[in-house]
């Protein structure tokens, strides 16, 4: 079964998890700069929590993998981007109904192989 | 330790719990009565040509929510009384958790350890035919518990089968899992008692990082959640075994100590921690105590001294009613037994779903719909406790017997 690992994440350490989760089993990902608030309100370190909500930088990171490795990868990114602070971001995993790869046409699994 | 009364212990649990809620007599008298009660002689022919003779039972204390569900206990002090009182616990424990089950439980009088592997065998078998018309997949299916493993639930299955004279999986559960057996099933009790720990955790408002635990019993529960806290992140300053205590405020090592057990079949010895006296575990400062051991641990006498901010119980019935004003008084957070370990019984479940329809899961998709069940019970009955204003034993209790009662009331009395 596939599913797909969707994190926001402060952007630092981008490199060193590239090549973590690549040791792990992701063949591919996708990262895109994003911007976002949870519940840190959009406020930095320091800053007061308050009901007024702003917008901070975040990195997205999306990939898709074989249900096996999930827990591993997400073990990995936690370790990586966990900053001890309000803020760290969040990890989503989503089940994946099917994936095409569009030049070969090939399905499911062999297209993240 | 008075064993004989944890009876009388689960029938005043329950009287407690009549003063929440508003039920008749008539229904309070039938949730006391165990449905069937089965005692049987287990004859073994042993390994020195004799004959030797066992007492087994099997206790279906309520189906009226679904076939009866509960372990079987291979234990030298095995009693009715202590049978019937936990097949009474299997009960609130499916009901709780809103398993489609009733509750039972069985065992032998015999010490596991002193039998070799083809008495244990024999045993086995001649106990499961002693009782095969009374379990079955739609009936009553029992896994393991104390003294008892997948191996000998592999037996149970295979003498059911050659009786019925085709496989029938769905009748035991905590199979090898080349049998049918569940993914996650080893580790589901301290999967589950994580849950519940986790789930304390954010309404307490405790930072979960950096917490200390400390663990009674080093076998299938304990062990496993040894290895699960591990993984988690706490620390285990603490664990005792039958053999004695050790100590390690650094904390200890889970996977090394149960290769030193592998060896030495006790933690008694093992050099990376110091040995101190058992009486002395529950007085440990920690953050969360996880009793994984046998009934009646926590008393009145030892309970003034737990120094714990979380009693999450691994074991059934380890705390006395007695203790139960006394840690109210001292402000530990009890996860009931009932709730905390729980998880054992839901993976059961989902091997017998499993084994039923002849599918399978992966190990993830078990390790999420236990979650799902653990906190969807605990928020439930954390947020009834305060409803209530009761401790969250009494609210536990309160939610499994009255949906116990409200089935009986549903379907009536026969004829």
């Amino acid at each position: 079964m596939l599913r797909k690992i969707e994190c926001f994440i402060q952007p630092t350490e981008l490199d060193k998890i590239k090549d973590v989760l690549f040791e792990e089993g992701v063949e591919g990902m996708s990262l895109s700069e994003v911007q976002g608030f949870g519940q840190q309100r959009g406020y930095t370190n320091g800053g007061k929590i308050n009901k007024q909500v702003e917008f901070l930088p975040k990195i997205k990171l999306e990939m898709v993998v074989e249900e096996e490795i999930v827990d591993n990868v997400i073990k990995k990114i936690v370790n990586l981007a966990k900053t001890g602070k309000i803020g760290s971001g969040k990890i989503f995993v989503i089940p994946v109904e099917d994936v095409i790869r569009i030049r070969t046409e090939e399905l499911g699994e062999n297209t993240i192989l | 330790m008075a064993k004989d009364n944890v009876w009388d212990m689960t029938l005043k649990r329950l009287d407690d719990t009549m003063t929440i809620l508003d039920l008749k007599p008539g229904i309070i008298k039938y949730l006391k009565e165990p449905r069937k009660v089965v005692e049987v002689a287990v004859v073994v022919k042993m390994d020195n040509g004799d004959i030797d003779i066992f007492k087994g039972y099997r206790v279906q204390h309520n189906t009226n929510r679904g076939p009866a569900k509960g372990g079987i206990r291979y234990h030298q002090d095995v009693t009715l009384d202590e049978i019937k009182a936990l097949a009474m616990l299997m009960t609130w424990k499916c009901s709780l958790t809103g398993l489609p089950f009733g509750g039972a439980k069985g065992g032998v009088a015999v010490d596991p350890t002193l039998l070799s592997e083809r008495e244990l065998e024999n045993l086995t078998r001649r106990y499961t035919y002693e009782l095969i018309p009374l379990i079955g997949p739609e009936k009553d299916i029992p896994a393991p518990d104390v003294g008892t493993n997948a191996k000998i639930m592999a037996w149970i299955m295979d003498t059911y089968s050659i009786a019925k004279g085709y496989i029938v999986p769905g009748v035991v559960t905590g199979k090898p899992i080349e049998l049918g057996g569940s993914q996650g099933r080893e580790e589901a009790t301290s999967r589950g008692a994580v849950c519940t720990i986790q789930a304390a955790l954010k309404i307490l408002k405790i930072n979960p990082s950096n917490l200390t635990v400390v663990i009674q019993g080093f076998g299938n529960v304990g062990g496993n959640a040894a290895k699960v806290f591990f993984d988690q992140g706490f620390k285990i300053i603490a664990i005792s075994d039958i053999s004695g205590a050790i100590r390690n405020d650094k904390g200890i090592d889970p996977y090394k100590l149960s290769e030193y057990v592998s060896v030495n079949k006790t933690i008694a010895g093992y050099s990376e921690a110091e040995a101190i006296d058992p009486s002395e575990l529950f007085k440990i400062k920690c953050d969360i105590l996880f009793p994984a051991a046998l009934e009646n641990q926590i008393t009145k006498d030892n309970a003034p001294y737990i120094n714990a901010k979380i009693l999450a119980e691994g074991a059934n019935a380890p705390t006395t009613p007695e203790a139960d004003p006394i840690l109210k008084d001292n402000g530990v957070f009890v996860i009931p037994d009932i709730l905390c370990n729980s998880g054992g019984v839901i993976v059961s479940y989902f091997e017998w779903v499993q084994s039923n329809i002849a599918y399978f899961w992966s190990k993830r998709e078990v390790n999420l719909q236990l979650r799902d069940i653990m906190e969807k019970a605990f928020y439930e009955t954390y947020n009834f406790s305060l409803a209530r204003n009761l401790d969250m034993r009494k609210a536990a209790m309160a939610l499994a017997v009255n949906k116990v009662a409200n089935a009986m009331k549903l379907r009536g009395v026969y004829p």
